[in-house]
């Protein structure tokens, strides 16, 4: 009892040296909070979404695809209006009727701007049936009836200010669907952001299908005290005589729908927690520091504890309590923040698009469990060793002279540690990056990093003080005596400097290391593209080439050439080999001037004759497919072809690595006409010295259809480092509270240190340093202890990162290119951050009373 | 009510006033009302220049208070201290440092080094600082006197309780300041290294002409001094001119029997 009322009063006595600790731990609890809110929340949007929008069964043909992706030729599967007639004759079912959807086809207003979610939420065109008014209602004017209606929901006229009579243009596989508005349909229910326009039963069977009197999928409704499972298994066997369809109750029909998207939400929540860890991770050296300073500062006391007869448990208990409330404290705390975070992101979220209700906001009961029981394990573990060395404070502290706590050596024991798992990780790099293999050098890579960064937290202490002095002679000469008291207190705990600096460390080690990965690939991709790129334009986006789009481009003036590239399914069997479903890049020959590729046997430009084909080195190597063997080549949907190997590309590159080509005009021998795969993309080659011309030609011929981007090779540079550089900023953002974390830990030992050294401070200030002198004594100090974080941060992160690209070289990421500005830029906000943290300190150590500094014990 | 006065002149200080420090009328008060606490009680004091003062007095009679006050490290509540001629009541804490920085040496009870710097950075702390280079014959001479000549790379923990005193006095003495005060230099140190440092202290007012000021309670050290201070409840109620040990205990007695009766 005594220990906890020792505890609870040793707590409260120090709320404010608490606070930062415990501002960390809600920190990263409410991260982990809020990425579980938010994530949760997302799925009980779409398992409402699903639900609603699924009726009690659902018939679909059999190769339809629960994502809704169309197969290769970009029409969706289709099914008779006659199964339609026979479901109907089931026993327990009340109505059934036939739904036309598609998810291949861009809407566009007639400014030619895509409808669609710039989120990567599909565009839905489909007709308006019953089952829709489940999870719809028509707000204004009404359901579309002819050729030239149309109806959009609500989110979508919203976001791009549709009205009635508006014209609308569907762009799909089979044509452009020209419509006005005549009604605008709202959701019940949530929907995250997907655009959806309905037409009637014949516009949308004729125009998205290409045939009248098919639908893409049945939905049936049960009659009264039937239940789904018995309605499938009627609907199932009223149907065997006539064909195999894909009969799913509503619960099957969302839970299918639902993976494809867990799967996504999945991905997010680890990426979000893994942040979370590294957080934590940084929390963790925070909560050390915060326990070692107070344990020191209090060793008298402890000492007088011990000498009245406390054991060393009890003075160990005491300790581990008062964790054990801050981790309390900061863990509740966090675990409210982590609802406003989600809710924030939520936000956040529908400003890019996404809408997202509050009303869905799901808060499990697992989530503030996992964040308190996180919260208290990590901060209790974090203090174990502070407590440990409080419960090993001798009674005879009491009696000797407080003065300063004795100054933490680094050990020897903890050198020959930290330097043998330092050499282990640097050894663990060096063969990583002389792997052979990616796939093998990667987890000795990991291995690496993990051992590299666990020596570097062991021996930063040792390193403290040589690096410390490095830095201070460089930048605090010019500060004088007030530069050389900053240095020395930076340097009396290097255990303490050692602490702070590796918390900031390691979330700015993975800030080097990403900008190196992330720089050496837009370096690489621009070098590969200079030297294996013939075409001056390329166009891409996200959805397959429409036969319109593609006359489009064809009919745009000073243009040499366009080279379609398909993507084609089929199943590959090399001579006495193995049959393998692969996908071959069927193309114009045209494209062995576009994508100039290095074979290493065979010439590429015969790979596009007739009956011909290419395989990549890779595969060659590993089937023993040399030049003149014959594959067999098993197209999807169509026939089996015998293709000699005319050429065998060299897989050393990072475009079309793998790649095994062959012409369109092969692929059409064996393909029916309605099999035959859209484009993927378009490359084309201007005539000589027209390259502007063709350029804005093209561009201005694609612009009725936004969906596709076309770039030459300057702007396609560009965009590819645009893309690299907003992923990495997301991934710095991400790593922001990492950052965060760890400046808390730098104002925190100051503010220790400030409070430690109250009759030093007193000292000077009576013999003589100006406020401003001691403030600029702390602010220093604090320079220092964030550049020697920063510095080996960087110099680890860039380690981990040219040794990623050297591995990754063997993924075509063939140019080490250092970010030297970033670099340079992150090691100079790090003063900042050092400046910036000392702020409060400084300003606190300024307002110190001299007399009281002087009179404290 | 009792002020005592005492003009000492001391000649060979050139043009210099003959009081280093003055105080007149200084009130130090703490809290308000019913819990008003009176440290000092308009006091009024001169210290002469060139001369070694003591200032005694029993546990709460305000002689820190006083001292921290006449060295500009605590303010008045009301009164005039000057330094020199510089009045320091009032000034800035900008001002103050610059004060104690260039004209003012401390040596404290305890705690007196920086633990981080040698001894030799300790001593010429207050300089540096102030941006100013050491007379290096000065220096010497100061260090010599102490008899820190091989100690000076040391740091404050490598030294003796007695040592890190002697540096704190050539710290002091170092940067030549018009008045040294010291808040019970010897009270931690036993007997001989006490005499040691005093003994440094009395030679720096005979040999280098510095005024010094000392707080003390303990009679021993009081008889270094040239003249002795009494203060009781905020107020100076007595002073003795060349004190010896005994002289000074017996005045303590007396002063103690009679706190008692009253």
């Amino acid at each position: 009892m005594t220990v906890l009322k020792t505890s609870m009063r040793n707590f409260f006595a120090h709320k404010g040296r608490m606070a930062l600790s415990a501002v960390a731990v809600m920190l990263s609890v409410a991260f982990v909070c809020g990425t579980l809110v938010f994530t949760d929340t997302m799925n009980t949007t779409f398992d409402k979404l699903f639900s609603t929008t699924a009726p009690d069964v659902t018939v679909s043909p059999k190769g339809a695809k629960s994502d809704g992706s169309t197969p290769q030729n970009g029409v969706p599967e289709s099914m008779p209006a006659s199964v339609l007639a026979q479901a109907q004759q089931a026993q327990g079912v009340k109505s059934a009727e036939g739904a036309v959807s598609s998810m291949n086809v861009t809407v566009v207003d007639s400014d030619n701007d895509n409808m669609g979610s710039s989120t990567g939420a599909p565009t839905i065109a489909g007709n308006w049936t019953r089952n829709d008014l489940r999870s719809m209602e028509i707000t204004s004017g009404h359901a579309p009836r002819g050729p030239t209606e149309v109806m959009v929901d609500a989110d979508t006229a919203d976001k791009h200010d549709l009205k009635l009579g508006d014209e609308l243009r569907t762009i799909a596989q089979t044509g452009d669907i020209k419509a006005r508005i005549v009604g605008i349909a709202t959701f019940k229910v949530t929907n995250p952001g997907a655009a959806v326009v309905y037409f009637d039963t014949a516009t949308a069977q004729r125009e998205l299908l290409g045939a009248t009197g098919r639908f893409t999928q049945l939905n049936v409704t049960a009659e009264g005290g039937v239940s789904d499972a018995q309605l499938k298994q009627n609907v199932s066997n009223t149907l065997t005589a006539t064909g195999v369809f894909k009969v799913q109750t509503q619960k099957e029909f969302s839970d299918e729908s639902r993976e494809g998207i867990g799967e996504f939400m999945n991905v997010i929540k680890y990426a979000m927690l893994g942040f979370a860890g590294i957080a934590f991770l940084v929390g963790i050296f925070l909560i050390i520091n915060t326990f070692s300073m107070l344990v020191a500062q209090r060793t008298r006391e402890i000492g007088l504890m011990r000498a009245i007869g406390s054991s060393r448990k009890q003075v160990n208990r005491s300790v581990l309590l008062e964790a054990l409330l801050l981790g309390f404290v900061g863990s509740v705390l966090g675990v409210g923040a982590g609802v406003g975070i989600a809710v924030g992101l939520m936000k956040l979220m529908s400003m890019a698009g996404m809408n997202l209700s509050t009303d869905d906001l799901t808060i499990k009961t697992a989530t503030p469990v996992i964040g308190l029981i996180l919260g208290i394990v990590v901060t209790v573990l974090a203090a174990y060793l502070p407590a440990r060395r409080a419960g090993k404070v001798s009674p005879m502290a009491a009696l000797r002279d407080a003065g300063t706590p004795a100054d933490g050596k680094a050990g020897v024991v903890r050198g020959l540690i930290g330097l043998a798992l330092t050499g282990a990780g640097g050894y663990a790099l060096f063969l990583a990056a002389t792997a052979d293999k990616a796939k093998d050098g990667s987890l000795v890579l990991a291995a690496g990093i993990v051992l590299s960064l666990i020596g570097f937290v062991i021996i930063g202490p040792l390193l403290a003080g040589g690096v410390v002095r490095v830095l201070s002679a460089v930048l605090l000469r010019g500060f004088g005596p007030v530069g050389r008291l900053a240095e020395r207190n930076a340097l009396r705990n290097p255990r303490r400097t050692g602490a702070t600096g590796a918390a900031l460390m390691i979330g700015l080690a993975l800030v080097a290391c990403l900008s190196v990965v992330g720089s050496s690939m837009v370096a690489s991709a621009t070098s590969e593209l200079d030297a294996s790129v013939g075409a001056d334009f390329i166009v891409q986006g996200n959805q397959r080439f429409v036969p319109q789009a593609e006359q489009a481009m064809r009919n745009s003036p000073d243009l040499a050439h366009v080279t379609r590239y398909k993507e084609v399914e089929v199943t590959l069997t090399p001579p006495g080999g193995k049959a393998e479903k692969t996908e071959l890049t069927a193309a114009d020959p045209t494209y062995a001037s576009d994508l100039r590729r290095v074979t290493t046997s065979g010439t590429l430009t015969a790979a596009y004759g007739k009956d011909a084909m290419s395989v990549g080195s890779g595969y060659a190597k590993e089937h023993g497919v040399k030049v003149g063997d014959t594959m067999t080549v098993a197209f999807k949907g169509g026939s089996t072809a015998k293709l000699k190997v005319a050429a065998i590309t060299d897989d050393d590159v990072a475009i079309d690595k793998g790649s095994q080509y062959l012409s369109i005009a092969t692929m059409e021998r064996y393909l029916p006409a309605d099999r035959i795969p859209p484009s993927d993309l378009l490359f084309g080659k201007a005539e000589k010295g027209k390259e502007a011309e063709a350029y804005a030609a093209l561009k201005k011929a694609l612009d009725p259809y936004p969906q596709y981007q076309v770039r030459d090779q300057t702007d396609y540079k560009q965009e590819l480092k645009d893309q690299i550089g907003q992923l990495l900023n997301m991934v710095y953002g991400l790593l922001a509270l990492a950052i965060v974390v760890a400046v808390l830990g730098v104002v925190n030992t100051l503010a220790l240190s400030v409070v430690e050294r109250t009759r030093e401070i007193g000292l000077m200030r009576a013999i003589g340093l100006s406020r401003r002198q001691l403030r600029r004594m702390i602010r220093l100090e604090s320079v220092v202890i964030a550049l020697f974080g920063a510095l080996l941060g960087l110099g680890l992160g860039m380690g981990w990162g040219a040794t990623a690209q050297q591995l990754l070289a063997l993924e075509g990421l063939k140019v080490l290119e250092i970010p030297w500005m970033t670099i340079g830029g992150v090691f100079a906000g790090s003063a900042f951050v050092g400046l910036f943290a000392a702020l409060v300190p400084a300003f606190r150590a300024g307002r110190m009373n001299v007399l009281n500094a002087i009179a404290t014990d | 009510m009792t002020s005592a006065v005492t003009i000492t002149r001391h000649g060979g200080t050139g043009g210099r006033t003959a009081v280093a420090a003055r105080a007149r009328q200084v009130v130090k008060a703490y809290g308000s009302g019913e819990t008003r606490v009176v440290a000092l009680d308009h006091v009024d004091v001169d210290i002469a220049r060139g001369q070694f003062t003591a200032i005694m007095g029993p546990s709460g009679s305000g002689k820190s208070t006083l001292m921290h006050c006449l060295a500009g490290l605590d303010t008045v509540t009301s009164g005039q201290i000057h330094l020199d001629d510089t009045e320091i009541t009032g000034l800035k804490d900008k001002k103050l440092t610059q004060l104690r920085r260039d004209r003012v040496g401390f040596i404290f009870q305890a705690f007196n080094l920086l633990p981080t710097l040698s001894a030799l950075e300790n001593i010429t702390l207050p300089m540096d600082i102030a941006g100013r280079k050491p007379d290096k014959g000065w220096l010497a001479q100061v260090v010599e006197t102490v008899g820190l000549k091989d100690r000076l790379k040391h740091r404050p923990n490598q030294l003796s309780g007695g040592q890190q005193q002697r540096v704190a006095v050539a710290r002091a003495l170092a940067a030549r300041p018009e008045i040294i005060f010291g808040d019970e230099p010897t009270g931690n140190l036993d007997s001989r290294a006490g005499a040691e440092v005093l003994g440094f202290l009395r030679r720096s007012v005979d040999e280098l002409g510095q005024t010094i000021v000392m707080v003390t309670h303990d009679p021993v050290a009081a008889s270094y001094a040239d003249r002795v201070l009494y203060l009781a409840d905020g107020r100076i109620v007595d002073e003795m001119f060349r004190p010896t040990a005994d002289s000074v205990l017996d005045r303590m007695k007396d002063f103690d029997a009679r706190g008692r009766t009253s």
